[in-house]
């Protein structure tokens, strides 16, 4: 049963002893208000203690001017006691109640006028205004014209009246503590004892109370910042870089022939501007045309030095990913990173023209296509996914390749990322000599799985009530925490 | 990718096994299987494998690394006696060709769409869209020898193919579908690429259309073959990929001679691979006699030389081999990768942050303590964002997208807070009070670097809010700052500050311009600022 407040009880000990009284009288009789004594009586009603009942009565009142009518008669009534026969209009005019009566009286057609001179018109009588005006009944024509005359008024009278329940007696019996409640604590009465004697009121804790929210990091963002935790626990070194590459790093480097399709305008964001080539840039033109000092062919044809000075918005990490490399020449290296690439791409549900990828690469003697796989079941696997198989797969800066899978309840089996070894031609022109284990995935396909999206956009154009309630630590089996 | 549409009876036909098996082992060759209906499946190739284009190519392929038919396909080519002579004008032009004549075909309307199919299949992935390469296939009996390659006058004038009377070179680009789609390949040139039977009649012009005169219908038996391109090798690829092909079906390949060498051949290229190399790059084991086993299944041919090293025959589809670990990919497939013992590699290294992302980190620690939410906005943005809506003049220092694809993403943004401001009018309907913070990059000049922005809406929100907020954040961050009056028309004068920091402008806090506010369509105050996270001490790159 819920607890009563104080003044719940006050009524409820008043209507033991009246029964049943109006909410004016109630208030007398506990020093408040009617409306008060109203919200009281909800509160107990909605227990099921008392009844409330409400009562509307329409009535009329008289205003100043009606009072005056009722006393002495309506103005027309007044002037037509005066108008004998033929009585002169001017005559007409000295009385006091000419000015609204004559009106009047034209209006009903009880007199007319001729040559000056007012006539009755048969036997003209007010007779049936006098009997509304005593006794106006609501939704009588005359007693309508009298209010629109300012005579009457209508009003309502409302009367509340709440009486006890069954219920209510025998709650009440089980006696009911009036004792003053304290609500909030004040300094002084935890200070000097005395809430040792206060009655602390009882509040409702089935009552939900209004919601509050933290200030949080953005889900896709709580993934990615997971992503990196892998990674940084693995041993890796995280790397950052320009959002703006020359095609040199983002496309030649990557021995990405000038010809192929990936790098049409269609796909690429392109840059008016133009970047220097890196020292050694020969080296790459070598290998692209005569496949340099190692055993390929190369592409053939002649590389073209202004193309690979154009600059873009980077279309893959993997550009940020062989610049290291050229850096850091020299095993071990282990680096990551996580970060915005861009496609032109027109935004639609699962595309969007800028995104994450991630990208993960390991050099070092003695690596090998098994450790690539190895890496591939050990990353995924503390994302979650413990089934991971490989296919064979094309990318065109690595050889071996490979596609993982990933088993996906409901989904079945789902392509996630690519991976190889960097060919030959990608590391030798700056001079690394053992092998790179590489992989790659969206970032923002993973989040739309695990997010349980199914529209890519809402990861950047978010609606605020989905941040407010994704919860911060994820239950993976249930999607809901919170009161049950 | 290629769609390729393998139909089951002819799959069987030409591998001597049922569908079911085959479409369960093709993905572990390198394929995705999109779908599968009651006669035909439709498996999806990657670029590098022209030669799987084709049922024929699919099948042949399948025998290997299913071990029903191994080792090194052979095609026997007899010379055709045919001449084809090119013409030196078409040296700036278009100047490589290759060809072939094949016999004893018997087509159907199925077997016709194949090569179609292939046809298609091998301009997008080797010739880009016929500019590299295009093919044509004639039929022979339409036609009589020598053929020769010239470069026409742009007048000239045949029926092509589809159409019913006579079209100039120059009116074809213009009134002819496919001359419509390929135009740009030629009509910068003086003279068009055309070939030409003995008796002046016309077979193609290259890259564009066929003459209807040879087309090739269920009737044909033997086709002349034209490739001609940019590209010596690709021309040349596309040609021995269209005879094996053929040549699985049954049909007899003969030579044609051009410049006086008689091609195609068809004969395989040798390479001398390393057995070392090749384990060490996959990470297997594998005597020489294993490997060359393996290696008989992808098709090649091989034999062990000593234990070290292993000769190999690539056979003359192959597109993709150009170095030697394109071979050990083909081991590690036959080996199967579902068969490695994976395990990663005993590199050690230990894991460093970067500096950008640790102060990222401690940023959003920041504004989430003041109960702010994160958002993520796109860096794509356009100037009546970015500037006009902020009453901000447009600057000449923003990038811009060369080919933007829509009006709504033309440059890249040069600040956080107009991105922020759009997520408040996206969000107009939640709950208020909103605050909303976004940590990112920006370009300027080129250079990517760091911003922060924050934003409060709500009935309430003024300059005291965003200052103490301000602040909070620079404190936390440790950076001394001093406040002066600001210009920054986006927000109220009166109620603006900028920050200095290190004697250099580093961000702007106030109160939002009621006109920014329309301009948005947002109904309240806002408290925003925004702060350019180099001012941070130990920020790298200054």
């Amino acid at each position: 049963m819920a607890e009563l407040t104080q003044n719940e009880k006050r009524l409820l000990a008043a209507l033991v002893k009246e029964h049943k009284a109006d909410a004016p009288h109630l208030a007398t009789l506990l020093d408040t208000t009617p409306e008060a004594v109203i919200q009281w009586a909800h509160l107990l009603e909605d227990k099921g203690l008392v009844r409330h009942e409400r009562m509307v009565d329409k009535t009329f009142i008289y205003t100043d001017e009606g009072k005056e009518y009722l006393k002495h008669g309506l103005p027309e009534t007044q002037l037509l006691k005066f108008i004998r026969n033929d009585t002169p209009l001017v005559e007409l005019q000295k009385h006091a109640a000419f000015r609204i009566g004559f009106g009047q009286l034209r209006k009903k057609g009880l007199i007319s006028v001729n040559n000056g001179v007012v006539l009755k018109v048969g036997e003209p009588s007010t007779a049936d205004d006098e009997a509304a005006l005593k006794n106006p009944r609501a939704g009588g024509q005359r007693t309508k014209d009298l209010i629109k005359r300012g005579i009457l008024q209508e009003t309502e009278s409302v009367q509340n009246t709440v009486s006890i329940q069954p219920e209510g007696l025998a709650l009440a019996k089980q006696g009911l503590d009036l004792r003053e409640e304290t609500g909030t604590l004040t300094r002084d009465q935890i200070l000097t004892g005395e809430w040792k004697n206060l009655n602390l009121r009882r509040y409702d804790i089935a009552k939900l109370p209004r919601r509050v929210y933290p200030g949080k990091t953005h889900p896709y963002q709580r993934l990615i910042e997971e992503m990196r935790q892998i990674l940084l626990e693995m041993g890796f070194t995280e790397i950052y870089g320009d959002i703006v590459q020359s095609s040199f790093w983002n496309f030649d480097a990557l021995f990405q022939p000038q010809d192929h399709p990936a790098r049409e305008m269609q796909d690429t964001f392109y840059l008016k501007e133009q970047a220097p080539l890196p020292t050694g840039w020969e080296k790459v033109r070598d290998m692209h045309e005569r496949g340099g000092e190692t055993s390929s062919t190369g592409w053939g044809g002649t590389w073209n030095k202004k193309k690979a000075e154009q600059c873009v918005l980077r279309t893959h990490t993997t550009s940020l990913s062989i610049q290291h490399l050229a850096a850091n020449p020299n095993p071990p290296v282990k680096a990551f990173c996580i970060s915005r690439v861009y496609r032109r791409e027109a935004i639609d549900p699962t595309h969007t023209p800028e995104f994450e990828q991630l990208e993960g690469i390991v050099m070092d003697k003695g690596v090998s296509f098994r450790h690539l796989l190895g890496y591939l079941k050990e990353f995924y696997g503390r994302m979650g996914f413990e089934d991971v198989r490989f296919r064979p797969a094309y990318f065109p800066y690595t050889e071996p390749s490979v596609e993982p899978e990933i088993y996906v309840d409901g989904l079945g089996w789902v392509e996630m990322g690519g991976a190889g070894i960097f060919r030959e031609e990608v590391t030798a022109p700056w001079g690394i000599t053992y092998p790179v284990l590489a992989w790659g995935l969206g970032v923002s396909r993973v989040a739309m799985l695990k997010l349980g999206l199914k529209d890519l956009r809402l990861l950047y154009r978010s609606d605020i009530e989905w941040i407010r309630e994704s919860p911060v630590h994820r239950d993976q089996k249930v999607t809901k925490g919170g009161r049950k | 990718m290629a769609i390729i549409g393998l139909p089951y009876k002819y799959l069987k036909r030409l591998t001597g096994t049922d569908h079911e098996t085959i479409l369960a082992r093709l993905p572990m060759i390198g394929s995705e299987v999109e779908r599968q209906e009651t006669d035909h499946a439709d498996v999806e190739f990657f670029p590098d494998r022209p030669d799987l284009f084709s049922v024929e190519g699919v099948a042949r392929a399948m025998r290997g690394f299913l071990d029903i038919e191994t080792g090194l396909p052979r095609y026997t080519v007899k010379p055709s006696g045919i001449k084809f002579t090119i013409d030196p004008n078409l040296a700036a032009i278009r100047p490589y060709l290759g060809s072939a004549i094949i016999r004893n075909l018997s087509f159907d309307e199925e077997s016709i769409l194949s090569i179609m199919g292939l046809q298609e299949a091998l301009h997008w992935a080797v010739g880009r869209g016929r500019s590299k390469v295009a093919i044509g296939i004639h039929d022979l009996d339409t036609i009589k020898p020598p053929f020769h390659y010239i470069a026409s006058p742009r007048s000239r004038k045949f029926i092509p193919l589809d159409f019913e009377r006579e079209l100039s070179m120059d009116e074809i680009l213009e009134k002819h579908p496919k001359g419509r789609d390929y135009a740009k390949i030629v009509k910068d040139f003086p003279l068009f690429p055309l070939i030409i039977d003995n008796e002046n009649n016309v077979c193609s012009f290259p890259p564009i259309i066929n003459g209807e005169r040879t087309r090739v219908t269920t009737r044909t038996k033997n086709i002349l073959l034209d490739t001609t391109g940019t590209d010596k090798k690709a021309v040349q690829v596309a040609v021995n990929i269209i005879c094996t092909a053929m040549a699985e079906t049954g049909a007899a390949i003969e030579s044609v001679e051009i410049d006086g060498v008689q091609t195609p051949l068809l004969a395989p290229v040798e390479r001398i691979v390393s057995v070392r190399e090749c384990c060490d790059l996959i990470g297997v084991e594998l005597p020489a006699t294993e490997i060359a086993n393996l290696l008989e299944k992808m098709r090649f041919g091989a034999q062990p030389v000593g234990r070290d090293t292993v000769k190999v025959q690539v056979p003359c589809y192959r597109a993709d081999i150009m170095h030697d670990w394109d071979i050990f990919e083909d081991v590690a497939i036959a080996y199967g990768y579902d068969k490695f013992a994976v395990e990663i590699s005993p590199t050690f290294a230990i894991g460093r942050a970067h500096p950008v992302y640790t102060i990222a980190a401690q940023v959003r620690g920041i504004l989430t303590g003041l109960g702010y939410l994160e958002m993520m906005p796109f860096t794509l943005t356009n100037e009546r964002v970015l500037y006009d809506a902020m009453q901000r003049e447009r600057s000449s220092r923003v990038l811009s997208l060369m080919h933007p694809i829509s009006e709504e993403q033309t440059v890249v943004r040069t600040d956080i807070l107009p991105l922020l401001l759009e997520m408040l009018q996206v969000n107009k309907p939640r709950e208020l009070p909103q605050r909303l913070f976004a940590t990112g990059d920006v370009i300027e000049d080129m250079r990517t670097t760091q911003r922060l922005a924050a934003a409060s809406i709500h009935l309430n929100a003024d300059l005291s809010e965003a200052y103490a907020c301000t602040d909070a954040v620079l404190r936390e961050l440790s950076i001394t700052y001093i406040v002066q009056e600001s210009k920054d028309p986006a927000f109220i004068d009166g109620r603006r500050g900028d920050i200095i920091a290190g004697g250099k402008k580093v961000g702007v806090f106030g109160e939002i311009h009621p006109a920014v506010l329309n301009a948005f369509d947002l109904e309240h105050p806002v408290a925003a600022f925004e702060l350019d996270l180099r001012a941070v001490p130990g920020y790298p790159y200054l």
